[in-house]
């Protein structure tokens, strides 16, 4: 009794219809910000070079161009920081972007960054907290649109030791 | 007492059975979505403001605009009363946009001769005249290219992201607005359904 019991338990369990896919025909476009800063304070060693990782996500379902897009019209991701006291910071390095092309021109293909991206910043600190501010330039695209170019602020927090 | 458990055991498979069969059932009748391609259906899914910032503009004046084009000239929307007009925004880093443009040539030398015409408002007037040119150029349209104002931008409802499009008829009025990409098929769709819109019926018996 109690065999069929879990039998029936079971079928009225494997029976259950699948959740629905939600709607991805449009990614939201309230979206305030397609890319957000993780703020994260970061240690170094003092006086030694070290580098800082700027951690960048971007909201699902949006694209944006890499720091070398493929057409000089488009506009590059890139990052501007201001002098802070006590460092001495050196170009920024970005990641290589992956390929993208829009569906309906496959044959076109763009330089983007899709998911979290980490721009490296190679630096040499004194001893104590930093904050560098500066802000990110981008230009974000979603399966069919694209938006205005932003500037996000970033404030770089980290303590050198 | 072994009647008893085959009896249970008779029950619990024929349950499971069951169970099965009504999973198959339902596993048929399931609608499986699968993403839709970017505007499919004639801009169903630019249908709410929020998706389509220009959407509440359907059925409405036009919005009139005086703008200047690439060669320093004055172009007006009301330049164009009587026919049938495409006012599309665009930008230089808008590579979507670029996509369309040279659909839009196309489907404008193919109904040139109902007096469609093509207008492109260029969201980055700021990129300079030079670089728009140089774009249009290598993109091969030569319809008018037009240098959008924050005006312009905000009659047509803010434009939050490009392309957007704006189908106009002779008589004015917003037959049809698209936010986004969308194929070439239903580009033509549109053009043909504001050609036809608000003309007379000697003129629509002209056909194609």
């Amino acid at each position: 009794m109690v065999l069929g019991a879990l039998m029936i338990c079971a079928g009225t369990l494997a029976a259950q219809p699948a959740r629905q896919m939600g709607d991805l025909t449009r990614a939201s476009v309230r979206a305030t910000s397609y890319v957000t800063y993780d703020a994260e304070p970061q240690v170094i060693e003092a006086g030694k070079r070290s580098v800082l990782a700027l951690r960048f996500q971007i909201a699902n379902g949006y694209h944006v161009n890499s720091h070398t897009p493929k057409s000089e019209l488009l506009i590059p991701t890139k990052i501007t920081l201001q002098p802070a006291a006590g460092v001495k910071a050196e170009a920024a390095e970005y990641p290589a972007g992956t390929e993208f092309s829009f569906s309906f021109s496959p044959k076109d293909k763009l330089n983007v960054y899709a998911r979290d991206f980490t721009v490296r910043l190679p630096i040499v600190a004194a001893a104590g907290t930093h904050e560098m501010d500066g802000t990110l330039r981008y230009q974000a695209c979603d399966h069919a649109a694209c938006y205005p170019p932003k500037s996000l602020p970033v404030r770089v927090l980290f303590t050198a030791k | 007492m072994i009647v008893g458990i085959s009896l249970l055991l008779w029950a619990g498979w024929h349950n499971l059975r069951e169970r099965r069969i009504a999973m198959q059932t339902a596993a048929a009748n399931q609608v499986m979505l699968t993403p839709a391609a970017p505007q499919s259906a004639s801009g169903q899914d630019s249908d709410s403001e929020e998706q389509n910032p220009g959407a509440k503009l359907r059925g409405k004046t036009a919005p009139a605009f005086t703008l200047s084009s690439l060669d320093g000239k004055k172009v007006s929307l009301a330049d164009y009363k009587g026919r049938p007009v495409l006012v599309n925004f665009w930008a230089t880093w808008c590579a979507p946009c670029k996509i369309e443009m040279p659909w839009f040539e196309e489907l404008r030398k193919q109904y040139a001769g109902q007096g469609f015409e093509i207008l492109g408002l260029t969201a980055d007037a700021d990129a300079g005249k030079d670089a728009i040119a140089k774009t249009a150029q290598k993109i091969g349209v030569t319809y008018p290219i037009l240098l959008a104002n924050e005006k312009v931008q905000d009659a047509y409802g803010g434009i939050d992201y490009l392309p957007m499009s704006f189908y106009v008829d002779r008589n004015g009025k917003v037959v049809e607005t698209t936010g986004g990409l969308s194929s070439k098929d239903e580009i033509e769709a549109n053009i043909k359904k504001t050609i036809a819109s608000g003309a007379t019926t000697a003129a629509v018996k002209g056909g194609e």
